[in-house]
């Protein structure tokens, strides 16, 4: 095990900022965000998980595709080259972590690779730091993520006392280690006991449960007081959907793509106005299915990580923990 | 053929080099690229199609040529305006191919019964046109399709020169109203199907066309004895990415993008009703 003391890790910070861009968990008008690391000499990576998820590192809230240019009958498009900078994110915690390997089913599998996506997320470091500290809202364990271990992350971190232990997890992790030099000692603590959320969800046959379910009148109760805004998916690490759209100056213009919301009427509005989720109940319904049980049927996972945020953010407090325990008490 | 761009969100120039307007709003585009066809889709599979300056919608591959691709397009709203204005020899984007097409292998042996609704034709001529390329592989094929008036009567030109000439295929039309030119049938596509009673002894079905018509030519094949997996239709959702990462054309754990258009009854009751 390596330590590195606390006072030090800005230095560490620092020579990771020498090929990359490096993100942690800072102060920004009050909440809690991944941003661009400062050169802030004092640090601190205590104080709970951020209120945004660090998904937008990987997939933006907006993303230009590819420019056009038109010009009478004819037209043409350019590339935009994709991402090909480097990124360290220091501070990750184990449900975010898991949202990433979420995150890379739907972007790198089943046939096509996002390559927006891909490029950034292979150009990222992870440095996972475990929970000493959790919100009333945190609910991992249930989805069997250790707060005090993250899967598929380069470095481990682990608060002490004094300063951080770290431990390298992949060849890149090794490698971001070997830049510490003489910052890191080696050490025998062994890593502290992370903190178990009291927020604990049996999820075990929630899937099979839901397969019968879709008519059930379950949904009319619970999106009655569904506000329809979309909070819990844009604060959702795990959440993916987009929208494509244009925006045209003259002859020319370009494509991106933004983040959307299947919470959204117009979301699935066809041409023609027919809507397959016309209301709130079919549009609540869809995302919870789709954490729970669709998405465990394509990919065979949760589309769920604990991490609370929606349930924390609900205007009218919708709760996903909630729901999972009701749908396994209602009859079918 | 032309090369794809790597980046599978990101379409290929082409022109459109030929338009024939099919009814009052439809029109068939003949699209292809400076390096020839865009690529080559198996029937019932799709394409983005995009004026780029006004937005980008998907489309059935109607047909294709060795050089080029058809897609048939109704005028509904900004986007099919402004190709319904557009000229030949305007350049469009273009990927795909998107889908899963029909299960031409899978169909191979069997008489093939096509139930068509409008522009719903559409996805099902791009499988006709296959069929009658691969002549030999296929049993007997029967054409059942209905449009609003004889005016809009899509594919004409198949309809009532080209595939009544196929050996072994027969052609059935019919009008919900006729007027004082129209000699043939009158009445909506699912009577007009009870009416002809095809036998479903060694038949698939292929039905396509306006959600209301679909739902009661299901109920008339049913009528008639066709199992669920004897019936394939196609369906629409809206659609964003077409590779199945936008998230938007879910039924259940499937994409239509990708696990679709073309289902089996069988499969379709497999998932939840919501399309
Ligand atoms: C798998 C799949 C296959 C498809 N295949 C085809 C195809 O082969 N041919 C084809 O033409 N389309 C096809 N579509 C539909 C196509 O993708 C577009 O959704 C459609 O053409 C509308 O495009 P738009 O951008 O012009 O409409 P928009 O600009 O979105 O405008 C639509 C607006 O027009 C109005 N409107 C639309 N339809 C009607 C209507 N029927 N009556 C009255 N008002 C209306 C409504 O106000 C609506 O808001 C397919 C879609 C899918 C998903
Ligand atoms: S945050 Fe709450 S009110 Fe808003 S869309 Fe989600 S469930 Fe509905
Ligand atoms: S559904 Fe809620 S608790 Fe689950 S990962 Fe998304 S925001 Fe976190
Ligand atoms: S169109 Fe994006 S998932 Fe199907």
């Amino acid at each position: 095990m390596l330590k590195i003391a606390k006072d030090k890790l800005p230095e560490l910070l620092k020579a990771w900022a020498i090929n990359a861009a490096v993100f942690v968990p800072q102060e920004k008008g009050g909440t809690r965000v991944f941003q661009p690391w400062d050169g802030q000499p004092s640090l601190t990576l205590d104080g709970g998980n951020t209120l945004e998820p660090p998904k937008d590192l990987f997939f933006p809230r907006t993303e230009t595709m590819y420019r056009y240019e038109v010009q009478g009958k004819e037209a043409g498009v350019t590339e935009i080259p994709t991402f090909d900078g480097k990124m360290v994110l220091v501070g990750v915690r184990s449900c975010d972590a898991r949202s990433f390997l979420i995150m890379d089913d739907v972007f790198l599998t089943k046939g096509y690779v996002d390559e927006f996506y891909r490029r950034r997320r292979e150009n990222t470091r992870v440095v996972a730091l475990a929970c000493t500290q959790n919100a009333p809202t945190c609910f991992c364990t249930s989805f069997g993520i250790d707060p005090g271990r993250a899967e598929g992350v380069d470095v481990q971190m682990w608060p002490v006392a004094d300063g951080y232990l770290l431990e390298p997890i992949t060849a890149a992790g090794r490698e971001l280690l070997d830049q510490a030099g003489e910052l890191l000692t080696a050490t025998d603590t062994a890593p502290p006991p992370a903190a178990v959320p009291g927020l604990v969800v049996d999820v075990t046959g929630v899937t099979e449960k839901l397969q019968g379910m879709f008519e059930h009148p379950y949904w009319t109760a619970v999106s009655r007081k569904c506000l329809g805004c979309g909070a819990c998916t844009y604060l959702c690490p795990t959440c993916h959907c987009f929208d494509i759209q244009g925006e045209n100056r003259g002859n020319s213009g370009y494509k991106f793509r933004c983040w959307d919301s299947c919470m959204f009427s117009e979301y699935t509005r066809m041409a023609g106005g027919h809507n397959p989720r016309p209301s709130k109940k079919e549009r609540l319904r869809n995302r919870f299915l789709h954490k729970l049980q669709y998405f465990p049927e394509r990919y065979g996972k949760f589309a769920c990580v604990g991490c609370g945020r929606c349930l924390d953010r609900c205007p009218v407090n919708v709760d996903i923990t909630r729901v999972i325990r009701e749908v396994k008490e209602v009859a079918l | 053929m032309a090369e794809a761009p790597v980046n599978p969100l990101v379409p290929m120039t082409g022109r459109i080099i030929k338009i024939v307007e099919e009814t009052p709003d439809v029109k068939t585009f003949h699209v292809t690229t400076e390096q020839g066809k865009p690529f080559t889709p198996l029937p019932g599979q799709l394409a983005m199609l995009s004026l780029l300056d006004v937005g980008e919608a998907m489309f059935s591959i109607t047909s294709q040529g060795p050089e080029h691709l058809e897609l048939a397009i109704k005028r509904v709203g900004m986007l099919t305006d402004a190709l319904h204005e557009a000229e030949e020899g305007q350049m469009v984007g273009i990927r795909g191919p998107y889908g899963n097409g029909f299960p031409v292998e899978d169909l191979k042996g069997k008489d093939i019964l096509f139930i068509g609704g409008g522009i719903g034709l559409a996805p099902v001529r791009s499988l006709i046109n296959y069929c009658i390329e691969h002549r030999e592989d296929y049993g007997h094929l029967w054409i059942i399709y209905g449009a609003r008036s004889p005016a809009d009567l899509c594919f004409k030109d198949d309809l009532f020169n080209n595939w009544p000439r196929v050996e072994n295929c027969r052609v059935d039309v019919t009008v919900d109203k006729g007027d004082a030119t129209w000699q043939g049938h009158e009445g909506f596509v699912p009577a007009f199907v009870e009416e002809l009673k095809p036998d479903p002894a060694g038949k698939v079905a292929v039905t396509c066309g306006p959600p209301i018509m679909i739902k009661f030519v299901l109920q008339s094949l049913e009528k008639l004895g066709y199992k669920d997996d004897q019936i394939i239709t196609t369906l629409e959702m809206r659609m964003k990415c077409g590779i199945g990462k936008c998230g938007r054309c879910n039924l259940g754990s499937k994409y239509v993008c990708l696990d679709g258009p073309v289902f089996t009854l069988a499969q379709l009751k497999q998932l939840p009703n919501e399309y």
